[in-house]
């Protein structure tokens, strides 16, 4: 006897109505496929749980010596702000007395952006940013050679993700021989935000008078970067 | 466990996935060539074939929460192509929920146009992070896509992983024959009674 059919029944009923056509069972599926997924899954569950507590599992992107190094640190902003840079146009920014900002590098040693007297060039970086990454170890090797006498060449790590590419900037900066200052900034990124970041590599030159030069961001070659250098050597 | 262990874990799965997009890629290339490799294939289909859908779920489904625990747990904000691949990869979790409970292959080009819409942003988000240049040469400091939270064994990152588990969804569908017929094609359509 032929069993009712349920309309509302999606495929798992359907073979109930083939009675008129006889078709072979269909095989019930053996359990062998999810065993050994499940097998496999729970097997590589384990190898992570272990290689990560053994600590070199696969050679995870962890900098040696980051972690007891403060990579933010506090900073102090005296003066206004300047205007964000913007993408295209005159930048208003340009003449206008750079805000001061103070605090320390990764080893704790206390650093000055902007107030100092001197003309200088900062520049911004971030540690995930991999035009950033591309950019410091272009420039580190060159700095001596490009940077005229009297100019100061500094840098801020700024916008620090505990987790991202390339953590801890400290590590980072060390590993690629930077050889000026670096100004950690703050979590909250307050010297980034003084200086009117708007993408990174973020450069602005300063001139001896403590005002903005220019600004510009993105990747530079070095000549490029030798020229904003020059600039700043070059009394208003 | 702990993010390290979690994102570890992912990458195991997306290399064990690789293999298996390859390895079933491989054997149909072969199959059409060779007698032992199409009676390989056969035997392949005959073992995987009821589990394909439950499988492709099981697949999306970790994908869909390995995604979850990155931004949420770990506290990887989704950048705009992350969120496009969401967008793509989470309907699939109830779209093979539903389908492998129903045995309901009649999912498949469903399914396979959401991985044709997501499988291209997850490649060239890949691309984006390898090579950062052709969207300009500076980083968004808000939530750039350039930015790598993950890599493992060099080059496995989020998105690369997206990709592999939508590649696995696609080659399961899509390669592995299975004996039993898709359930459209199960039952004829029923004539319509003339009075």
């Amino acid at each position: 006897m032929a069993k009712p059919t349920n309309p509302k029944a999606g495929p798992r009923a359907r073979p109930a109505t083939k009675a008129s056509t006889p078709q072979p069972a269909p095989a019930r599926p053996g359990w062998a496929v999810p065993a050994i997924v499940v097998g496999v899954v729970v097997a590589l569950l384990v190898v992570a749980v272990v290689a990560t507590r053994a600590g070199d599992g696969d050679g995870a992107d962890q900098a040696e010596g980051g972690a007891e190094v403060a990579q933010t640190r506090p900073v102090t902003v005296s003066g206004a702000a300047l205007s964000t840079l913007g993408s295209s146009g005159s930048d208003p920014a340009i003449g206008t007395v750079a805000p001061t900002v103070t605090g320390t590098t990764f080893d704790g040693q206390p650093v000055q952006v902007g107030g100092t007297g001197r003309p200088a060039l900062v520049l911004f970086v971030a540690h995930w940013c991999p035009h950033c990454q591309r950019e410091v170890p272009l420039l580190a090797p060159e700095l001596g050679r490009i940077t005229p006498p009297g100019v100061d060449f500094l840098a801020v790590s700024t916008s620090v993700r505990d987790g991202g590419a390339n953590y801890p900037p400290s590590a980072w900066l060390k590993e690629e021989e930077w050889p000026r200052p670096v100004l950690a900034d703050d979590k909250d990124g307050s010297a980034a935000q003084a200086y009117g970041l708007s993408s990174f590599p973020y450069y602005v030159v300063l001139g001896g008078d403590g005002k903005v030069v220019a600004r510009d961001s993105g990747e530079k070659t070095v000549a490029e970067v030798e020229a904003l250098l020059r600039k700043a050597s070059t009394p208003t | 466990m702990d993010v390290a262990s979690v994102t570890l874990f992912l990458a195991l799965l997306a290399v064990g996935s690789q293999a298996a997009v390859l390895g079933l890629v491989a054997l149909r290339l072969v199959a059409r060539r060779s007698a032992g490799a199409r009676r390989r294939e056969a035997a392949l289909g005959a073992a995987l074939g009821p589990w394909v859908l439950p499988l492709a779920f099981a697949v999306a489904l970790t994908a869909t929460l390995g995604s979850l625990y990155l931004s949420e747990v770990a506290r990887f904000p989704p950048c705009k192509l992350c969120w496009y691949q969401r967008i793509a990869v989470y309907p699939l979790v109830p779209l093979l929920g539903l389908a492998s409970w129903r045995r309901d292959r009649g999912v498949r080009p469903y399914a396979l146009a959401l991985i044709a819409l997501g499988l291209p942003i997850s490649l060239y988000h890949v691309v984006l992070e390898r090579v950062p240049s052709i969207e300009g040469g500076a980083c968004d400091p808000l939530n750039p896509c350039t930015i790598i939270w993950v890599q493992r064994f060099g080059y496995l990152t989020i998105p690369a992983m997206a990709a592999t588990a939508q590649a696995l969804v696609g080659a399961l569908l899509l390669l592995v024959r299975s004996p039993v017929p898709p359930a459209d094609a199960a039952e004829p359509p029923a004539p319509l009674e003339v009075a």
